[in-house]
């Protein structure tokens, strides 16, 4: 579980390190996007038990020795992974409409708001 | 009573699916839509007031019934204080403002009826946030609300820099969300449960490393949404190419949202704002925000780019006074936002009158808009009144109240930190107001260009919100006592009472907030500055008329004799500047000609947008520096970000408890 545990963090940080040293408009929506995935693995992990199975019961079902993962982290995740999909959607929307409108990808060519 | 909170959220998302449908057909249709909606939410949000404000009342509501069981919150629910109501009657009222202002602004715009979507959207969103009482729900909304505020901010996609702003504002804004989201799991991770009533019972008694660092994100994520240092970068873009309701609305908004995050964060959440690190953390952020936006604005050559940086500037006043953590800064801080909301939407909608009718908001190209605007030209002058804090306005007493605050924390504690607060917050006023006679110089005063000499007075159906606020604006300024009394009290009190909100929330018995109490320096009378105001005006209007020359020795001899020296404008050859409008007067009165030519003179080298052309002088290197450092780069301000979130999760765990 440690292991899940540093590779979400690991997965958010190089998502991070991608949005901040890549020039590319393209590679840093696909570091936001890696960032969300970190952060998905990150919830998944958290309601995650050994040996868990999915928690779809009814009330009479459940004994003493049933083991099943935490439901509720399932739920944000999905709702998260809804909300990642968006962003990138209407990221790459603005990347498209940017790149007709300036000619190139390359941030640092797109920067006529500044100091 | 307990369905009014879920209610006015739904009529707002209603209302934005009922626009897209029947909009298309009938704009009439779809505004009559958007104006029931907008209507509808402020209304069940002032229904509220009686129970909860005056009687202390904390309104509960379970989705699909799930109430708390054995203390135990299982469902998802609404939980309405004095503190969530505050700021969501901030946000109905903002949202009905720029709701109304849009009829006319938009009415030449296409594709109105996504904009009247996406409008709505952001205001349920928003609203959802602040009565929310689950941390997940807070997290979907904050979503949502950066989502259509991006959207907006790129609606006039043919404007120029529109699209940057909008692709900025969403990739280091989706920072800050998955800051918000990676915090709000931690803490599930640590206490199971996402109710916050839960997490307030629970919190205190269980912190660890993984506690410090959830606070840590959930803090940097809501300093996101409310563009403190260092993410006010992002505002000062999506400010100036949004159109000027979006504006109003992400100023006075979507800024309070980060701050009602950061106060139920630090006095709800994790009750540690009586800690002494958490203190100079929010303050410090505050302090920092405050002073380095308002240098910024003096840089600034574009109207509603300049008011940006004020907003963030102000941002930073209360955030500053809810670092102090007193029943006093908390309820300067509170007042200061909702005022904050007031003055900055109407000088944002005075930006938008402006650029709607001039089709520019260049000030260096603007000037002399008082003939032709002389409505909202008072509008504007009631704005940057009431924002400098010049008395009787709300900005006076709700800076006043900051600086006793800080002042009496600063006594209390004999902290130094909190003196230099104190000072900060003072000299950042004395920069705010003298930005704002450069602003009304620039655009309203001064020289007119021939091309601007058409241009026409706004149209009745945007002064008239313009007028509300300014009318809001006085009000608050004038009867401040009553307001602080039956608003801001209860709402601190409900802050800070964190037992009741447990209680009300998870036994589901009635238990009462108690309203603040504080001593304040209440020794002044707005009545008596706005005599001395009027008198003093009375006195200058005088002067100048009988006898011209003399007002400007006095003024010359007036002015800070250190940036007098330098204010002489100096071409490539060394010879000062003025042209052959300095030859006709003696030398010694030539270097302030800049500053009291008329547009009879000609045409003078310092424009009026360069009023502080020798203040600026003497710190270029300041300046420049941070010129520089809003490079513009995307890669920049997500660097920034990232080092922000390292500095505040190092900082928590060396000194958070």
């Amino acid at each position: 579980m440690t292991f899940n545990y540093i590779c979400a963090f690991a997965f958010i940080v190089l998502g991070l390190y991608c949005i901040v040293a890549k020039h590319n408009l393209f590679k840093i929506v696909i570091g936001m996007s890696v960032v969300d995935y970190g952060a998905n693995l990150l919830i998944v992990s958290i309601g995650a038990t050994n040996g868990g199975t999915a928690p779809i019961y009814t009330a009479g079902e459940i004994g003493a020795g049933t083991v099943f993962v935490d439901p509720i982290p399932q739920a944000l995740t999905l709702t998260s992974i809804v909300i990642g999909a968006c962003v990138t959607a209407m990221a790459l929307s603005l990347v498209i409409k940017l790149y007709q409108q300036y000619g190139t990808l390359d941030t640092r060519e797109i920067r006529r708001l500044h100091g | 009573m307990e369905n009014l909170p879920i209610l006015s959220i739904m009529a707002l998302f209603m209302g934005a699916f009922l626009n897209s449908l029947v909009g298309r057909r009938s704009r009439a249709a779809g505004n009559a839509v958007v104006l029931i909606a907008m209507g509808a939410a402020f209304c069940m949000m002032a229904a509220l007031v009686p129970a909860v404000f005056f009687g202390g009342q904390t309104i509960c509501y379970w989705l699909g019934g799930w109430a708390p069981d054995g203390g135990w919150a299982y469902g998802i629910g609404l939980e309405v204080d004095a503190l969530s109501l505050f700021f969501g009657l901030i946000v109905t009222i903002a949202v009905l403002v720029s709701g109304i202002y849009s009829f006319t602004y938009m009415k030449e715009d296409d594709s109105q009826v996504n904009f009247y979507t996406l409008f709505l959207m952001l205001s349920g969103s928003v609203l959802g946030l602040v009565l929310s009482g689950d941390l997940f729900n807070v997290f979907v909304m904050v979503e949502i609300m950066t989502f259509s505020a991006v959207a907006l901010t790129a609606f006039r996609n043919e404007y120029e820099g529109a699209l940057e702003g909008a692709f900025k504002y969403l990739v280091v804004g989706s920072i800050g969300s998955t800051c918000i989201l990676v915090g709000t799991i931690l803490v599930y991770a640590n206490l199971h449960t996402l109710n916050m009533a839960q997490i307030a019972a629970l919190a205190p008694a269980n912190m660890n490393m993984t506690m410090v660092a959830a606070f840590a994100f959930l803090f940097v994520g809501f300093a996101t949404k409310a563009f403190l240092f260092p993410f006010q970068p992002l505002a000062a873009d999506a400010h100036a190419v949004a159109p000027a309701s979006i504006s109003l609305m992400i100023s006075g908004v979507l800024t309070k949202c980060g701050v009602y995050g950061i106060i139920r964060l630090c006095y709800g959440l994790f009750q540690n704002m009586d800690e002494r690190s958490v203190g100079y953390l929010v303050t410090g952020f505050g302090m920092v925000t405050m002073f380095i936006c308002v240098t910024m604005a003096f840089n600034q050559h574009n109207f509603k780019r300049l008011l940006a940086f004020h907003s963030i500037s102000q941002v930073g006043y209360v955030i500053t006074a809810i670092g102090a953590g007193t029943a006093m800064g908390l309820s300067a801080g509170l007042f200061h936002a909702v005022n904050h909301t007031l003055f900055k939407g109407l000088l944002f909608l005075v930006a938008g009158a402006v650029q709607h009718q001039s089709g520019s908001l260049d000030l260096d190209d603007l000037g002399g808009l008082s003939k032709n605007m002389p409505r909202t030209t008072v509008l504007f002058l009631i704005g940057a009144a009431s924002i400098s804090g010049l008395p009787p306005f709300n900005g006076f007493a709700s800076k006043w109240m900051i600086y006793q605050a800080l002042f009496e924390k600063a006594a209390q504690s004999g902290d130094f930190f909190y003196v230099l607060a104190c000072l900060t917050a003072l000299i950042t006023s004395v920069l705010t107001l003298a930005s704002f006679i450069k602003v009304a110089q620039s655009v309203f005063f001064g020289q007119r260009r021939a091309k601007y000499a058409q241009v026409k007075e706004s149209p009745l159906g945007m002064r008239l919100p313009m007028w509300v606020l300014a009318a809001l604006c006085a009000l608050l300024g004038i009867f401040y006592r009553a307001f602080a009394a039956g608003f801001l009290n209860p709402a601190a009190g409900a802050a800070l009472g964190v037992d009741a909100y447990i209680a009300n929330a998870l036994t589901g018995e009635s238990v009462l907030t108690e309203p603040v109490s504080y001593w304040a320096i209440g020794s002044w009378n707005p009545l008596v500055w706005l005599i001395l105001l009027v008198l003093a005006t009375c006195a200058v209007a005088l002067v100048s008329v009988t006898n011209k020359p003399r007002v400007r020795e006095a003024c010359a001899e007036g002015s800070v004799s250190q940036s007098a020296e330098s204010v002489v404008p100096v071409t490539m050859d060394g010879v000062p500047a003025g042209g052959s409008a300095s030859e006709s007067v003696p030398p010694e009165e030539a270097k302030y000609e800049p500053f009291f030519s008329g547009e009879e003179s000609e045409y003078s080298q310092v424009g009026g947008s360069d009023l502080f052309w020798g203040f600026k002088e003497n710190c270029r290197k300041y300046f420049a520096f941070w010129h520089k450092w809003h490079s513009g780069v995307v890669n920049d301000y997500a660097l920034y970000a990232v080092v922000c979130l390292a500095a505040v999760l190092l900082y928590c765990a060396a000194f958070v408890k």
